[in-house]
């Protein structure tokens, strides 16, 4: 038996031996360590390091020739297809952006909104599952995505650091997205707006519209991301002035929760939750008391969100004041 | 409590949370890191969880087979399968103080080397870690009454009184009910808000073994069989509770991105990636059990010196390789919606594994999977010079060889080649060879990866029909085959035809595809209703003693369908309508797993009672043989190994994917040398240390056999 063992034991050996030939002759061939990369200069050179890199866009992209993925379009010249480099085709998407919009874009506006929105441009043939580059687990800087917009732009179009660094009025709000998102932890503002349109405006006006429940959120970005985030997950912890929650029982022993949206020598008048607005005669009144401890903003609402919902919620509330 | 007032006590257990960590950005902070004796921690604790897991899948995949194989053998009162069921536990016994030894070294090691990573996990899973406390002895209680109470429980008892028959009575109501729970449960009736699929996992297998274990009790022999199926209740539970602290780093739920949980135990337990993972190590525990005892067994074949040693090892590593290509076959099923279920989570982690860091990775896994499947096939084909009358059936192996050899070379191609700038000039340019480019593409390696399986199915057709002579018309066997060839008929219909209706009627908005599209969907609908026809027609064959045509039917038409037509239809699809090729590869998988369920069920009843043609000649195997076997051990272990590391280094630079980073200096996905010396070390450790525990175990069973 010992013989076996011993002969078993040395094709073991061989075996492994083997293995770790392939893991070395592979090594060889495609590189070692995968490190992220550190701070790189807004330049073609830093942006092609962040791409082919931390940014991770090799994984969906390649450009040419180089790099295997074929999820996503090609940003070189690919056939019939696609027929020109990413720097020249960003002009060409320019004009048909800018037709879509009736915004006058610019060829590095359409590469910052790739970036920024990449679910506005869908190419045809492919899916919208573009990562958000800014959120995680990429996680790039403004400055990284600057970078990699120099080096898209090196791919056959004019190097135009200015350019990104001088924003147009379209760039602008796709930058401001970014930075938004940036402060706000990583969430994705597109997807916070519909979220917003879908469980917040019914109750608070934004630029305008919503219902006069809550407080007007237009300038909410003013405010710290802390006290956004307070907010949504907790309202009753600061109380912006005039929707405190009041409690109204009348002689019959009714009680009526609300915001007191009038107060005059007759009678208080006391909007609902549902938006319903309740007035009551003084005379009526058997005890009107301020409740410090909450809030009319619907609990359901929160229970109702995902993580993901109140993220980029709470990054599209953080822009809101860039747009003033 | 009701389910609102939970819901808002949780919401004030999040805000208190969110409040007194809202600064606790742990996706920026520093976390603390410390070494042992200067050792790198990353790798000390890689070495430690690759070892445990080894003898863990171990530990848990035997019992999953032992089980089984006593149940065989008390079925149908045949000794020989109960006398190796308790000789594959007599292997568990010896590595299973082992297994718990090294979990709680790795844990102490990730406790102290891991500080703030660890703290926060325990933060988040402090009960779920006391209920796998608790279910480890559960787990050892099992163990230990199974395999010492072997043969007590064998006894039949003196005298059955009623008392007796009483009790039965009321565990066969108890098992029952046991049972209709489950089904219960797997219908969405009690239990939290879970996936799909952790309900089927749990209903299936934690809630319905138990039952079936009950209702089955009627003596001693059956009492043995429920404890065997406790002890695989509870070491599938104490998988799934691992698995869940595996997948929460890689999908975690109720997090916010700052790192505060505000989630509950649950939701963070039952997060994307742990029950797709429990699946998927399920069959990976069933595969490699069975190839650590096949190698025992061959082992012991080489060295043994008389025919009655010779045909014993003989035999039971043909069970142990039944097993393991009965867990390897399903295995890509699984892996595919494992994968499918990473990218859903995190687009980003998904791109990485196949297309980033982890490509070269994947080629590498590639050979070895690759390996297993033409290495087993060589095995079969060995194991049929033992069985008379399979010479009929050796001119189909150089076919079968030639195939299998082709899509493993074409599986292994890669994309585009890692050249010198001299060689891209050679290539006129380019990194892509002008032909070979194409199987580098997904659709070839579907069409072939389906091929491969196919074929190994084949062989295992071949192998089973090997020594049956005349047969015993269907037609003649009573009800029993009409009613499971329908129904295995019925199911198939289910797999692909409920695809067909959603590709027939689906809107190609879905994936963001234009309307005109739709071509594309339908023409697979339409391909797989033609299959579904063919599930008919085979049926139909089948019951009107036709089995032979009809397995050769749907065999055909899954092999046309699958590996030529939508292999080549996937290039037109990828050029057209990319998104879609996803659901090309869905479409093939399901041709494939109805293929396998019909086919087997018309195998089973076209030999079953079928004349020998003589008796297996167990033990005239060649030595070459039961290298096979090994060789089939070390290729699975090297595998495990890089696919532990290809999941675990998907987080990258996360300790806890999008909110916990890695600050460490070991930050960095290693390279495919690096992880080939890893594995390679923990591999020979591993396989050292269970020779050696083999050998103990072997000590005491001579001194307990004499």
């Amino acid at each position: 038996m010992g013989k076996v063992v011993i002969k078993v034991f040395v094709f073991l050996l061989i075996l492994v031996g083997l293995f770790m030939w392939v893991g070395y002759a592979i090594t060889k061939m495609t590189g070692g360590e995968k490190i992220a990369g550190g701070a790189v200069t807004i330049s073609p050179e830093g942006g092609e390091t962040i791409f082919w890199g931390k940014g991770r866009c090799f994984t969906c992209h390649s450009i040419g020739d180089r790099g295997s993925a074929a999820r996503c379009p090609n940003l070189g010249v690919w056939g019939d297809k696609l027929p020109l480099p990413i720097g020249q085709r960003a002009a060409e998407r320019a004009k048909e952006r800018s037709k879509q919009t009736g915004l006058n874009y610019t060829a590095t506006d359409y590469l910052v909104e790739c970036l920024a929105s990449p679910a506005a441009y869908i190419v045809e043939g492919f899916k919208n599952e573009m990562a958000i580059v800014y959120a995680p687990p990429i996680s790039l800087t403004v400055d990284e995505i600057k970078a990699v917009i120099s080096y898209l732009q090196s791919q056959g179009g004019e190097v135009n650091i200015e350019a990104i660094n001088t924003p147009t009025e379209v760039s602008k709000k796709l930058w401001d997205k970014i930075a938004a998102a940036g402060a706000a932890g990583g969430g994705d503002p597109g997807h916070g707006e519909e979220v917003f349109k879908m469980a917040c405006v019914s109750c608070h006006i934004l630029k305008g519209e919503g219902g006069k429940i809550g407080p007007d959120l237009t300038n909410i970005g003013t405010k710290s991301v802390k006290f956004i985030s307070e907010s949504i997950l907790y309202p009753a912890v600061t109380f912006t002035a005039g929707y405190e929650t009041y409690v109204v029982i009348d002689k019959s022993g009714k009680k009526i929760v609300g915001i007191k949206t009038k107060d005059d020598g007759s009678g208080v008048e006391i909007t609902k939750e549902n938006g319903e607005a309740v007035t009551i005669a003084k005379a009526d009144i058997k005890e009107i008391t301020q409740d410090k401890n909450k809030s009319i903003m619907p609990e359901e609402l929160i229970e109702a969100m995902t993580v993901k919902d109140y993220q980029d919620v709470l990054a599209f509330m953080v822009m809101q004041k860039s747009r003033q | 409590m009701t389910k609102r007032g939970l819901k808002r006590t949780l919401f004030t257990l999040g805000i208190i949370l969110l409040l007194g960590g809202i600064s606790n950005a742990y996706a920026l902070e520093a976390n603390e890191y410390r070494q042992f004796a200067g050792i790198d921690s990353r790798k000390l604790v890689w070495f430690l969880a690759q070892l445990h897991l080894f003898f863990g899948a171990f530990v848990l995949g035997v019992p999953l087979f032992a089980v089984i194989i006593e149940i065989v053998g008390w079925r149908s009162s045949d000794k020989r399968f109960d006398k190796l069921a308790y000789e594959f536990t007599s292997l568990l016994s010896v590595a299973y103080a082992t297994t718990a030894a090294l979990g709680g070294l790795f844990t102490f090691a990730l406790f102290t080397l891991y500080p703030t990573f660890m703290g926060y996990m325990a933060g988040v899973f402090k009960d779920v870690m006391f209920v796998y406390a608790m279910l480890f002895f559960g787990e050892t209680f099992c163990l230990y009454l199974y395999y010492y109470g072997w043969d007590w429980l064998s006894e039949e008892a003196k005298g059955k009184g009623q008392k007796a028959k009483g009790i039965f009575l009321a565990t066969k109501i108890a098992g029952g009910i046991i049972i209709v729970i489950s089904i219960l449960f797997l219908l969405g009736f009690g239990g939290p808000h879970m996936r799909g699929d952790t309900r089927a996992f749990i209903a299936f297998l934690l809630i319905l073994p138990i039952g079936a274990g009950l209702f089955i009790l009627k003596d001693r022999k059956t009492l043995h069989i429920l404890i065997g199926i406790l002890l695989n209740v509870f070491g599938i539970a104490i998988m799934l509770t691992a698995n869940s602290w595996a997948g929460f780093m890689m999908a975690p739920t109720g997090v916010t991105e700052r790192g505060d949980f505000i989630g509950t135990t649950w939701q963070a337990f039952d997060n994307h990636l742990a029950t797709p993972m429990a699946m998927h190590r399920m069959l990976g525990n069933l595969a490699f059990g069975g190839l650590v005892a096949g190698a025992y067994a061959a082992v012991k074949f080489i060295g043994s010196k008389t025919e009655e040693e010779k045909a014993h090892y003989d035999w039971m590593g043909y069970i142990s390789n039944f097993i393991a290509i009965a867990g390897l076959i399903p295995i890509p099923f699984a892996g595919y919606y494992l994968g499918r279920e990473v990218y859903s989570t995190s687009a980003v982690m998904g791109n990485n594994m196949m297309g980033g860091d982890f490509s070269w990775t994947f080629i590498i896994q590639a050979m070895l999977v690759g390996s297993l499947f033409l290495i087993s096939n060589y095995y079969l084909w060995s194991g049929m010079t033992r069985i008379p009358g399979a010479e009929r059936y050796y001119g189909y192996i150089k076919f079968m060889l030639a195939l299998i050899v082709i899509s493993f070379a074409i599986w292994l191609t890669p994309h585009n080649l890692p050249l010198t700038g001299e060689e891209v000039g050679k290539m006129g340019g380019t990194q892509y060879h002008p032909t070979l480019k194409f199987f580098g593409l997904m659709p070839a390696k579907n069409a072939v990866v389906n091929l491969i399986i196919l074929s190994t199915f084949f062989s295992f057709l071949l192998y089973r029909r090997g020594n049956k002579g005349d047969r015993i018309p269907i037609s003649k066997q009573g009800k029993a085959p009409l009613i499971a060839i329908s129904i295995a008929g019925l199911v198939a219909i289910i797999i692909i035809g409920q695809y067909a209706v959603f590709l027939l009627s689906a809107d190609p908005k879905i994936l963001d595809l234009p309307a005109d599209r739709a071509v594309y969907f339908r023409t697979v609908g339409w391909l797989l209703t033609f299959q579904c026809i063919a599930v008919i027609a085979a049926v139909i064959l089948a019951i009107k003693d036709k089995g032979i045509i009809a397995q050769g039917l749907y065999l055909g038409t899954t092999a046309l369908s699958v590996t030529l037509f939508l292999g080549v239809y996937g290039f037109i699809v990828m050029e057209k309508a990319s998104p879609f090729l996803r659901n090309v590869a869905v479409s093939q998988f399901l041709q494939l797993l109805s293929c396998l369920i019909l086919v087997t069920t018309i195998d089973v009843f076209l030999f079953k009672g079928a004349k020998e043609v003589g008796p297996l000649k167990w033990g005239k195997m060649t030595v070459r043989s039961q290298y096979a076997l090994l060789l089939l051990t070390i290729i699975i272990t090297l595998n495990m190994g890089l696919m532990g590391f290809i999941r675990s280094g998907l987080r990258s630079d996360w300790h806890i994917f999008g909110v916990m980073r890695d600050t460490s200096e070991w930050a960095y996905t290693p390279s495919n040398y690096t992880m080939t010396q890893m594995v390679s070390l923990t591999v020979v450790v591993f396989l050292v240390a269970v020779a050696f525990m083999f050998w103990l175990g072997g000590i005491a069973k001579g001194k307990n056999d004499k």
